[in-house]
């Protein structure tokens, strides 16, 4: 519009002579002016946004007995809509007087408009848990979960670390309540990183097995680089050079040190000797070659396809592309962890959940956590795994063959040796871009380890402050 | 807002005022939306970067610290020089562009002229989303103009443009380029169209090679045109996000980040709702200077009205 605006401004000084508003002109505006200002601080009145409702309950009840009687659940959710038609379908025929109604938007869209969906009166009872949630949980919005855990016995069903992980940050007070850690959500599948290889290619330069240390790797990065081939392929256009980075900061920082980070404890920082030799890491593979020089402008999706067609030796990619790698190169694929710097060091991954938290507005809150206990069950299990994610409970399983099989393997280390670490960018909402970002830059070296380290840290420090709580 | 019409025409002066007022009833619906729609959201937006507000919990007075932010965070900063940047792709280019196509076609009028002004109109027509997509297939690194510079020799100049971060940004700033040149020229043509041939007629008699009859008859007739042309293309260079949005999100690293985009992350992503809307009150005062400047310029002199 301001186009028009000015056009017309530009027409009426030539139809008028030089043309400067007169006194009655402003005489007019004026009361204009004074009206809109008047009109903008009225509704606005305030400030905007609104402070949390502290008549809320803030915790599930103690009791879990489901009310008999016909409850209607409404579930908003991003990842796997076969996955939840499926659940959703399996709990109505536990609990025939209970129907959950799923209600699917897109991921992007999701973690956008989340925040705003859980602070509305009319919030959905159950909502998939998702990067922000610690403000959602902060305000209030979502119920702690505790005492349900300890009535329904998830810690002995699911893994400590998939719990850890949905107990909240410092900004959702201290880490330990009366009943030890809060909880605020319940996974039902679980998603892990990793490196698949092309084991023909790999044989060509002479790689017979998964590497077992960091330095073997390394050498076997330099060795395909010598066959003539493309070592290791990475999309980070968009995440994977996150997943990369993550991976080696995985074994190069004490997991407990790096957990603190991300949950925003005071005094955490990224900025360690350990955090930078594996930030150097990745500058220096850059630089050795062991990327395809496209990487920066290719997908996570695009990397994948170049790797099916044999672009590359190795990829960097979560579990969620197993099923396709297994359905198009057969037994030619194979996955392993980044490995750490001694054989049988601890298995670290980076990881998260598709998990689901309850609504503090819900009427049922115990309709909803016998849903909630419901996706520990085999049944569950078993749905979960049939849809591409790692089941919580591995003996409700069979393992897989194949790719799929070596994924699920890792994945038992990962939870038996505790190692599942978040996915970098949970530290803060506006984590993710300097981390897409800031590997950008370090793989096509224009900035340094340290630097890139220290906007991390400042994106950190904007969140969690010196004060804190 | 006629000065009175027919009823300036009567003496009385009551009656002149009265008349004035039921001009101001007339604007009045359309007055109205403008106002609800366009103004007060601007100024409520104005409003917000005052504060620190996440988009729910309780906001915080923030002042002008949004703006000091605005001022010196260097992304912040560096997207602003970078839609800039674009300017000279999305407006520079295409006018010139459209200016030359129009030289080259004004002097001899064809039957058929519609036909080339749909033509060029058409990557108008085609919405930026699927215009962003499309130029990130070609772009790719099997993509089409990888393919070509390898066919003719060239293979040592491919590359994945959209991720190099020496060319990223002209490689976005060139679709845009594609896309408005098409828009400049339709402009020009028509513009052309109306100029009164007897002026070329004239020009020719006088012994005007081609150059000066477009320096001195096209061109000057074709101010109007100039003007919208540069304006428009100057508000999608400044004010663009689609198409940065679907090729690069902003990478390689910022170097194509746009004040768009950044405000959609900011306020939708990172929970900075205050400081997205300083940066878009920012940016719509320098898009503001900017069409002002422009039209400034394009004013005819008094002396030709």
């Amino acid at each position: 519009m301001p186009m028009d605006e000015g056009m017309r401004a530009g027409r009426r000084a030539t139809a008028r002579g030089p043309g400067r508003p007169g006194p009655r002109r402003f005489l007019i505006l004026a009361p204009a002016v004074a009206l809109l200002a008047a009109l903008v601080t009225a509704c606005g009145a305030l400030t905007p946004g609104s402070a949390a409702d502290p008549g809320r309950p803030r915790t599930v009840p103690s009791s879990t007995a489901v009310p008999d009687e016909d409850i209607t659940l409404k579930l908003t959710f991003a990842d796997a809509p076969a996955m939840v038609d499926a659940l959703v379908a399996a709990f109505h025929r536990k609990h025939p007087r209970i129907t959950i109604e799923p209600r699917y938007t897109q991921f992007a869209d999701y973690v956008k408009s989340i925040k705003l969906t859980m602070a509305s009166d009319n919030a959905p009872d159950l909502a998939q848990y998702a990067v922000g949630m610690d403000d959602i949980a902060a305000r209030g919005d979502i119920l702690e979960l505790a005492p349900y855990r300890d009535a329904y016995r998830w810690r002995a069903k699911l893994p400590a670390s998939a719990l850890d992980q949905l107990s909240g940050s410092r900004l959702t007070g201290p880490g330990r309540g009366a009943a030890g850690k809060r909880l605020y959500g319940v996974p039902a599948g679980l998603s892990m990183t990793g490196i698949y290889y092309d084991k023909e290619l790999a044989r060509r330069a002479g790689i017979t097995r998964p590497p077992r240390t960091l330095a073997e790797f390394e050498r076997q990065l330099a060795a395909v680089k010598r066959a003539g081939m493309t070592p290791l392929g990475v999309g980070a256009l968009d995440s994977g050079g996150l997943h990369l980075w993550a991976a080696l900061l995985n074994n190069a920082m004490p997991p407990a040190e790096y957990r603190r980070w991300i949950k925003g404890e005071r005094g955490a920082t990224i900025e360690t000797a350990r955090a930078l030799a594996a930030t150097r890491k990745l500058a220096e593979w850059s630089r050795k070659g062991y990327f395809d020089d496209s990487a920066i402008g290719t997908t996570q999706n695009d990397s994948t396809g170049q790797f099916v067609r044999g672009r590359s030796v190795f990829l960097v990619n979560g579990n969620w592309a197993a099923g396709q790698l297994a359905q198009a190169m057969g037994k030619k694929a194979g996955f392993f962890l980044m490995p750490g710097a001694r054989p049988g060091a601890r298995a670290v991954s980076s990881g998260f959940s598709v998990s689901y938290a309850v609504s503090s507005r819900t009427a049922h809150p115990q309709a909803a956590g016998a849903f909630l206990d419901f996706l520990t069950s085999a049944e569950a299990q078993k749905i979960v795994s049939d849809n591409g994610f790692l089941p919580t409970d591995e003996d409700a399983v069979p393992v897989p063959r194949g790719v799929l099989g070596e994924v699920a393997r890792a994945h038992r280390r990962v939870t038996a040796d505790d190692g599942m670490n978040h996915f970098p960018d949970f530290a803060a909402p506006a984590m993710l871009d300097p981390l897409r970002a800031g590997v950008q830059k370090l793989m096509a070296g224009r900035t340094t380890p340290e630097a890139f380290l220290g906007s991390l840290q400042d994106v950190w420090d904007e969140r969690y402050g010196g004060g804190g709580r | 807002m006629s000065r009175g019409g027919r009823t300036a025409r009567r003496p009385s002066g009551v009656r002149r005022v009265r008349g004035r007022r039921r001009g101001w009833l007339f604007v009045l619906p359309a007055l109205a939306v403008y106002l609800t729609f366009a103004v007060l959201p601007a100024l409520h937006t104005a409003y917000l970067s005052l504060f620190e507000w996440d988009g729910v919990t309780l906001g915080r007075w923030a002042g002008l610290d949004n703006y000091r932010r605005v001022a010196t965070d260097p992304a912040l900063r560096g997207s602003v020089v970078n839609a800039l940047v674009l300017v000279v792709f999305f407006s520079f280019l295409p006018v010139v562009a459209g200016l030359v196509t129009t030289a080259l076609l004004a002097r001899h009028r064809r039957r058929g002229m519609a036909v080339w002004r749909l033509l060029f109109m058409l990557p108008q027509v085609v919405p930026l989303v699927a215009v962003g997509v499309t130029w990130r297939w070609l772009y790719g690194d099997d993509g089409l103009i990888n393919e070509t510079l390898g066919g003719i020799g060239l293979g040592g100049w491919a590359r994945a443009w959209l991720g190099d971060f020496d060319w990223a940004l002209v490689a976005v700033g060139l679709v845009g380029t594609w896309v408005l040149s098409g828009l400049c020229m339709m402009l020009f043509l028509s513009g052309v169209h109306k100029v009164d041939p007897q002026l070329y007629e004239a020009a020719r008699l006088d012994g005007a090679g081609p150059v000066r009859e477009f320096v001195s008859v096209t061109l000057p007739q074709l101010r109007g045109e100039l003007a919208v042309a540069l304006t428009v293309t100057t508000v999608a260079a400044l004010a663009g996000f689609d198409i940065v949005y679907v090729t690069t999100g902003g990478g390689p690293g910022e170097e194509t980040a746009v004040p768009g985009l950044l405000v959609y992350r900011l306020a939708f992503s990172d929970g900075k709702v205050g400081l997205a809307s300083a940066l878009g009150v920012v940016l719509s005062v320098l898009i503001l200077a900017v069409v002002y400047v422009i039209n400034r310029l394009a004013r005819p002199e008094r002396t030709e009205a």
